[in-house]
């Protein structure tokens, strides 16, 4: 590993790192472009949901069907500080219900796990605990036909009781907002998807006094249906960090890139997972090509859904 | 997220005035509002419904492909004739419903733009069929 002081372009081990995340890709955009290239099979191929095909970082526009329940364990991690030993995961145990045709509302409690050893700046943990409370209200904004772009706003309130980055016992509530979009480029095989992200969080430690901070990201995903329930893609990501809740002090940003995998396995369970590598980033008067102080080095999300 | 670093720049301002902050009612009262706006826009429509009826047989529905008008609420009604239940399911109508063998159902359907929307059931995935909206 490379000290986090060192100017990250010139590391080894970080370009083996973004190389691998270039080549896995590549590879998932090659594919996307030679099976695109192909005449539609019309008989084989069925619409898909597009709210998970996206890998989960970025997600689709679909709000469900009415009526349909599902329960959905999704597992986010995050590795990598520069040094050190970082792994920080947490999932959420999520019950998924859509009353309308318009309108999901996803809600669940999270448990949260750290391996955090020697990584400067942060203390050591190693534990798994129950950290808070998560809600989704996702609502259908431009419908798909006939616009060829689809969009849904989602607001996701949190709560936490430690903090998600640190491990450290805090009082935590936050709001992600997003936009999210697709578009069906061919149809029922390839998919664009388009995220917009806005993260107001506020954090009390135990100093008793609350600090603001925001994030900003803006996401573009590509997606294909290589075989009948089972997309591949791509998923390109690119997030700024603040303090303050209305972006009021720049700190770092960084850019992620990877592939995404989803497989609806049966009618009622499916699949979906994406993992990425930062590959850009950079903090205001640090040198060195990541930012890992607001963000990690690697992220995976996993996610199953079984409806009932 | 909280660093670590934060906290101790905290500890050594911490003589500075600080705005009194509100933060639980501020959130609570934003994600309130939020929720109430995504309620609001979920879209209801008073119309009149028009009716189509579809039955499935054989594991085949019957007729393969119906038609209805746009711009307005549809009513499919559905009648399960096999021995078998079945789940009308559909991801662009957004609508399921099981039912069971020898009965049938309905299924509300938003109004909806000219376009083809297909249908399947989803205990028997190779049964088939679209709704054709002009």
């Amino acid at each position: 590993m490379c000290k986090q002081s060192i100017n990250m372009a010139f590391c080894p081990h970080y370009a083996a790192e973004r190389l691998f995340a270039f080549l896995a890709t590549a590879t998932a955009t090659v594919f996307i472009s030679s099976f695109a290239a192909q005449a539609q099979d019309a008989g084989a191929f069925h619409e898909v949901e597009t709210k998970y095909i996206f890998g989960n970082f970025t997600v689709g526009s679909s709000t469900g069907i009415e009526g349909e329940k599902a329960f959905e364990p999704e597992t986010q991690a995050n590795f990598g500080k520069g040094s050190g030993r970082y792994a920080v995961g947490q999932t959420v145990l999520e019950f998924e219900y859509t009353p309308t045709q318009y309108m999901q509302v996803t809600f669940g409690p999270s448990v949260s796990f750290y391996d955090i050893y020697n990584v400067p700046g942060l203390n050591n943990h190693n534990t798994a605990v129950w950290n808070g409370f998560e809600a989704e209200f996702r609502s259908v904004l431009i419908d798909r036909n006939p616009s060829p772009i689809a969009v849904t706003l989602s607001l996701e309130p949190e709560f936490h009781s430690r903090d998600e980055t640190t491990g450290e016992k805090v009082v935590n509530y936050g709001l992600e907002a997003k936009l999210e979009a697709d578009a069906e480029l061919i149809k029922n095989r390839l998919f664009w998807g388009f995220n917009l992200l806005y993260e107001p969080e506020t954090t009390r430690a135990d100093l008793g006094q609350w600090q603001n901070e925001s994030t900003f990201g803006i996401s573009s995903a590509l997606a294909f249906q290589i075989v009948p329930n089972v997309v591949v893609g791509a998923d390109l990501w690119y997030l700024r960090h603040y303090d303050g809740a209305a972006f009021n002090s720049f700190t770092g940003d960084a850019v992620y890139l990877g592939p995404t995998f989803y497989w609806k396995i049966a009618p009622k369970v499916l699949m979906s997972a994406a993992w990425e590598a930062q590959i850009a980033g950079h903090q205001p008067g640090v040198s060195g090509a990541l930012d890992l102080a607001d963000f990690s080095q690697h992220r995976a999300r996993l996610l199953l859904e079984f409806e009932f | 997220m909280q660093r670590l670093d934060d906290l101790e720049d905290l500890v050594q301002v911490n003589h500075l005035p600080l705005r009194p902050v509100r933060p639980l009612k501020n959130f609570w009262a934003f994600t309130l509002v939020g929720a109430a706006v995504l309620f609001a826009s979920a879209h209801t429509n008073a119309q009149q419904s028009a009716s189509v009826a579809i039955s499935v047989k054989d594991h085949r529905f019957q007729p393969s492909q119906i038609r209805a008008p746009a711009n307005r609420p549809i009513s499919i009604r559905v009648k399960n004739l096999d021995s078998a239940p079945m789940e009308f399911e559909s991801n662009s109508l957004r609508v399921e419903k099981v039912i069971a063998p020898g009965s049938d159902g309905v299924v509300n359907v938003r109004a909806l733009a000219p376009g083809r929307y297909e249908f399947f059931d989803d205990f028997h995935q190779e049964t088939r069929g679209v709704l054709v909206v002009e």
